[in-house]
């Protein structure tokens, strides 16, 4: 956990976030994307991203998620190649000292978080991309 | 004639007054790049015609519109000029297949060559263009080997062998006899004790002498000079050193003007004095795959800014644009070129590896004494350059294990009634975004009552608990499994199968085994295909292209009216079930039916066995090649295998046995009004 000096605040699903900037392959502009025919429940589609398809995160899928989420502006691009679209940037920060706490209970993103921080005196979620994908894996499996 | 052909008919037309219009600008002088675009789309338009007389069953048709379509790719390539009296000649050629269509839709039969009349004029025409002698350089003649061996080595290590010559460097030939039990480590270790002292071109398993016993192997070395001591060569080992081909031999001429072959990569060590003076103008890259990757993904970004540069011009919708828009199909149509060029770089034929195999059995049968009738299948197909130096080593297991475990001796298979000789059936198929590898041979099968004691007494089977033939096979595959137990004390595999899972799934394939007692046994390795250039007929529903790979297609026909999903159809006398596509694939199905059928087959079955069913789409695009890039993993939906970038968008390419199995669901659902 430690090994991880910078996150980037952002804004995705109606939530301001944070990634470890260590999981993240770059952050482009977003891009419409080309939603796959009987593709899987939690993916909205695919972008083409340096020559690959890159699959695209569909927030409505997540548990806590608005419905109908703001256009996104931006899309980070996860190292396990996963684009996840983003309704803003704000900016990067450090890690802070004390480090993240367990989410609340009943927060229903806590099965994507790593955890907790505090950032401007606010409790950020921070997203944790291991746990992002396993949760397509069992909603894949469910389906 | 049967009237379900008539929109393939109208489209051959429409091609043909395309064709005649296009030939008619190329009689006035026109700037390069508009004669450029014209001889693309004639290229396309014979293309397209060639496709669809095959589709009819015009197989003549077929082979006179390829002859012309070769033509139009030597212009394309700038290997013809275009002149008044080649123009004219290309005009006869059109005009009679125009009018040979005409017939045959009168009820004509074939005749024997539609391009009679223009027959010499096309000979020269192809003389003309031919490339100059020795335009590709090959000098693997020099290396002092048997044509089976020479066979067997790849393009690549046949540039590779011209290169070093070219550089001055001498081939030494280092044979090694190696023991049945130890040969992948001992291999393994003589590879790099050899590459240590220069270029290693080649490893080839070799037929072993009739006096020696093991796996027989041949180093292509490129070295300057070979240290034998340092190879580290077991005394049983049977080393043999032979100089195979002696850079002195390269023909002068040659030597001083080297073609289109260059000095090889740098080799670690020192060179003689002569390689100094070697050829240092023509030249043979290696590349880091990584490099090419991104070229690709440049091509990529480049193909999707052409793409949006042709939908503005699409949108200004004035006539003075169709120049532009000619030279964006110019750009399009070379994109795709350029993008099958860095595709065929990665790849390499399955024969390859195959060749590479044949000795090995050979030599396995030999010592011991099992006779076996090898066949190979799907040499043809493709797959990636890396893939194969990998594939290798697991096959040699593969094979060997079929050999040592699988197939029984002689006498014991006549004692069950089988022939004497045993079979071993490689085969090679594409299974929608897989390449897949089935080795069976026809052997006892594994014996799934000692493994199952074996697994029990290893703790990795609890006991009372049933155990699945399934679970059975892949214990097999388990490390602990195959180092504890060898193969000979079980009737089957172990040895070495946990090294061809780790490898098999690090190329993020599968490994899969079955078997029957006494009648033999499957092991099928699948490999994922990253991507490949696969010829497609292009339909549409809805707003959606797909692709479907013409390898399934068997007929593409209409219904005089229009149909859903679960009726039946009548495809050359066969009754067939039908379901709409959109169905197979969970969209909304047209109201309104469907009139158009793409008939599929399962891919190596026999008119008389395997699946077929009727798809119903609401149009057909055409024939077309894509570069086809695959879904990843996280995207994967079913009967799609990989998607390609169009100018209108992603047009996503279907998986056919994927999609013959959704059809199938979705008719079986019907009837149970699910």
């Amino acid at each position: 956990m430690s090994d991880t000096p910078l996150l980037l605040h952002a804004r995705a699903a109606g939530r301001d976030i944070l990634l470890p900037v260590s999981d993240l392959r770059e952050v482009v502009a977003f891009a419409p994307v080309t939603p796959i025919p009987g593709g899987p429940p939690g993916i909205q589609g695919v972008v083409l991203h340096q020559g690959e398809f890159l699959p695209v995160l569909d927030w409505t899928a997540v548990e806590g998620c608005p419905a109908r989420p703001e256009p996104a502006v931006a899309m980070a691009v996860l190292r396990p190649r996963l684009g996840l679209p983003l309704e803003g940037l704000i900016g990067t920060v450090e890690v802070p000292e004390e480090g993240w706490r367990d989410p609340a209970e009943g927060d229903p993103w806590a099965p994507i978080m790593a955890g907790l921080c505090q950032v401007g005196g606010r409790d950020l979620p921070l997203l944790d991309p291991d746990r992002l994908l396993a949760l397509l894996h069992r909603l894949r499996r469910a389906r | 004639m049967d009237p379900s052909f008539d929109d393939v008919w109208a489209e051959c037309e429409d091609l043909f007054g395309q064709a005649r219009q296009t030939l008619a600008t190329l009689k006035v002088p026109q700037p390069a790049h508009v004669i450029q675009a014209s001889v693309n789309a004639l290229f396309r338009a014979t293309h397209t015609l060639k496709g669809m007389a095959g589709m009819l069953g015009f197989p003549r048709f077929s082979q006179a519109a390829h002859r012309m379509e070769d033509i139009f790719d030597l212009m394309r390539q700038g290997r013809l000029r275009s002149t008044d009296s080649l123009i004219e000649t290309l005009e006869s050629g059109i005009q009679a297949l125009e009018s040979g269509l005409a017939d045959l839709r009168r009820g004509q039969p074939e005749p024997e060559d539609y391009l009679h009349a223009i027959r010499r004029r096309l000979g020269e025409l192809e003389a003309l263009a031919r490339p100059t002698e020795g335009a590709v350089l090959d000098l693997t003649s020099l290396l002092d080997l048997s044509p089976e061996v020479l066979k067997a080595l790849s393009d690549y290590e046949r540039t590779r062998v011209t290169a070093v010559l070219l550089a001055g460097i001498p081939i030494h030939g280092i044979r090694v006899c190696l023991d049945l039990a130890t040969f992948d480590d001992r291999l393994r270790a003589l590879s790099e004790a050899a590459g240590a002292q220069g270029e290693l071109i080649s490893t080839l398993p070799l037929e072993a002498l009739v006096d020696q016993e093991g796996l027989c192997f041949l180093l292509l070395l490129a070295a300057p000079v070979l240290d034998i001591q340092s190879l580290g060569v077991l005394p049983d080992e049977a080393l043999e050193v032979i100089r195979l081909a002696d850079p002195e031999r390269v023909p002068a001429s040659l030597r001083a003007d080297p073609g289109p072959l260059a000095p090889p990569p740098v080799i670690k060590s020192p060179r003689p004095a002569a390689s100094a003076a070697a050829p240092q103008d023509a030249e043979v890259l290696r590349l880091p795959a990584q490099r090419v990757d991104a070229l690709e993904a440049r091509l990529m970004a480049v193909a999707q800014v052409r793409d949006s540069a042709s939908l503005v011009l699409r949108r200004i919708q004035d006539p003075g644009m169709d120049q532009s828009m000619a030279m964006m199909g110019e750009i399009e149509a070379g994109l795709l070129e350029v993008q099958k060029s860095l595709l065929q770089m990665r790849m390499v034929k399955v024969e390859s590896l195959f060749l590479r195999i044949e000795p090995m059995v050979k030599a396995l049968s030999r010592d011991m004494g099992k006779p076996v009738r090898l066949s190979f299948q799907g040499g043809d197909l493709e797959l990636e350059r890396s893939l194969l130096g990998r594939l290798t080593e697991p096959f040699l297991h593969l094979v060997r294990n079929a050999l040592d475990h699988g197939l029984e001796s002689p006498s014991e298979r006549e004692a069950q009634g089988k022939a004497a000789t045993g079979s071993l059936k490689i085969s090679a198929s594409q299974r929608g975004r897989n390449l897949r590898f089935d080795i069976r041979d026809d052997g006892r099968g594994f014996d799934l009552a000692r493994i199952e004691a074996r697994g029990l007494a290893m703790g990795l089977l609890r006991e009372g608990q049933a155990h699945s033939s399934e679970d059975l096979h892949r214990l097999t595959l388990e490390p602990g499994f195959s180092t504890q137990e060898r193969a000979s004390q079980i009737s089957g595999r172990g040895v070495g199968m946990d090294v061809v899972r780790a490898e098999v799934e690090g190329m993020g394939g599968e490994i899969l085994i079955s078997s029957e007692p006494r009648r033999g046994s499957l092991v099928r390795l699948s490999l994922p295909l990253s991507r490949a250039v696969v010829g497609c007929l292009k339909v549409r529903c809805g707003q959606q292209a797909f692709g479907i790979p013409l390898s399934h297609v068997l007929r593409v026909q209409a219904s005089p009216v229009p149909l859903a999903g679960g009726s039946r159809v009548d495809v050359l006398g066969e009754d067939l079930p039908m379901e709409s596509l959109q169905a197979c694939l969970g969209l909304s199905e047209p109201a309104e039916g469907q009139r158009l059928l793409v008939v599929l087959r399962q891919q190596g079955a026999t008119v008389d066995a395997g699946l077929e069913i009727a798809l119903g789409v609401d149009e057909v695009v055409g024939r077309t090649e894509l570069l086809l890039r695959s879904l990843p993993e996280l995207a994967h939906a079913p009967g799609i295998m990989g998607g390609s970038l169009q100018e209108e968008g992603i047009l996503w390419v279907l998986d056919p046995e994927a999609v013959m199995g959704l059809a199938m669901v979705s008719l079986m659902q019907r009837v149970a009004g699910v």
